[in-house]
């Protein structure tokens, strides 16, 4: 045996620098008393229950009934009510999460328009109906191809669209935070809102991918295993 | 501005209940742009902080909507709130924020909002 194999097995494999900087700060914060630990806690564990549900259900509620499309494309924050969602009361604060504020903006799909939602800046998203983004949308890969090359970043995604349709791309820099509500697809006639909410996963919400009947779950990409993988040792 | 006390709780105690920035509403005066004039993106200084994104200064596009009434961010990141503006969101054609983007996908637009003293008439 080599004399490395005896050492023990790291607890935590890796931790970033972003890490560390977090909970420096975080206990620096408690320290100064500008929030507990229990405050912590509670928040971590709301943030951890979110998830893209209730945005599914709006949408589907939204293909369901042409009213309630109308109240969430006017007004997202009172539709998503309708989901269980409380921008301002739902998150422990009162007052809305703190980087998500409470301005929700749906984004009406047509047969002719398409839209696609980034945050060039930083990562900003709908978290109070989408939960946490998926760890590409805060790539700064995406962020700055998806405003300038829409197209070819939604190829890669599977999804070509005829020039005829327009392509629009949201980039949410300030206090609005966006969902899109696609085109109910064909196939999907007579099905229930659970059906329906089935087949709008994340990335439709997001508009990278368009909802297909069978298809419940985000888009694979095909990874290519490291040639000279890191090894811990 | 420099204030002797600083408050920590000014957010939360304006805030809580009510949502920001539902929390500045009413506070901006009149708003000076209205869904579908033609605006210019200024490229003003941005010394510190702001979010303006770099893309956008100096293009032209069409007001869609007043979104709501807040504090630029500008001033915002210094917790700053005594001078809320309106927010419009602009749509720009993607022609006019990248020349090279390809003409065949002309239609192709990017929707974005600022603060109003990123604004002027175009």
């Amino acid at each position: 045996m080599s004399e490395h194999e005896h050492k023990p097995a790291p607890m935590v494999e890796e931790v970033s620098d972003f890490e560390i900087l977090e909970m420096a700060v975080r206990e620096l914060a408690i320290a100064k008393g500008l929030f507990s630990a229990e405050d912590h806690r509670i928040w971590t564990e709301y943030v951890h229950s979110l998830g893209p549900t209730p945005a599914a259900h709006l949408v589907a509620k939204a293909w369901l009934d042409p009213e309630f499309k109308k109240l969430a494309v006017e007004d997202g924050v009172e539709a998503s009510k309708a989901v269980g969602v409380d921008w301002v009361l739902s998150p422990p604060t009162q007052f809305g999460t703190p980087s998500d504020y409470c301005n929700l903006r749906v984004l009406e799909d047509t047969q002719t328009v398409k839209h696609v939602v980034v945050c060039t800046l930083c990562s900003c998203y709908p978290r109070p109906v989408l939960g946490q983004s998926p760890e590409w949308y805060r790539t700064p890969n995406y962020r700055r191809r998806l405003v300038r090359w829409p197209r070819q970043v939604l190829t890669e995604f599977g999804l070509q669209l005829p020039s005829d349709v327009e392509i629009r791309v949201a980039d949410s820099n300030q206090k609005t935070r966006y969902m899109v509500l696609p085109v109910r697809p064909e196939g999907t006639e007579g099905w229930t809102e659970d059906q329906l909410a089935e087949i709008v996963t994340r990335d439709c919400l997001i508009g990278v991918a368009v909802p297909k009947p069978g298809v419940t779950s985000n888009v694979k990409w095909n990874v290519h295993k490291a040639v000279h993988p890191v090894e811990h040792h | 501005m420099s204030k002797q006390h600083h408050d920590r709780n000014h957010h939360a105690s304006i805030a809580t209940g009510v949502g920001d920035p539902q929390c500045f509403k009413g506070k901006a005066g009149a708003p000076q742009f209205k869904a579908g004039d033609k605006v210019r993106i200024k490229d003003l200084p941005d010394l510190f902080y702001t979010r303006c994104q770099v893309y956008a200064r100096g293009a032209v596009g069409t007001v869609t909507q007043l979104v709501y009434e807040s504090p630029a961010a500008e001033d915002e990141a210094w917790d700053n709130t005594d001078a809320p503006e309106w927010f419009y969101s602009v749509v720009f054609p993607q022609k006019e924020l990248w020349p090279e983007y390809p003409d065949e996908f002309s239609n192709d637009t990017l929707e974005t909002e600022f603060s109003e003293r990123w604004l002027e008439p175009a």
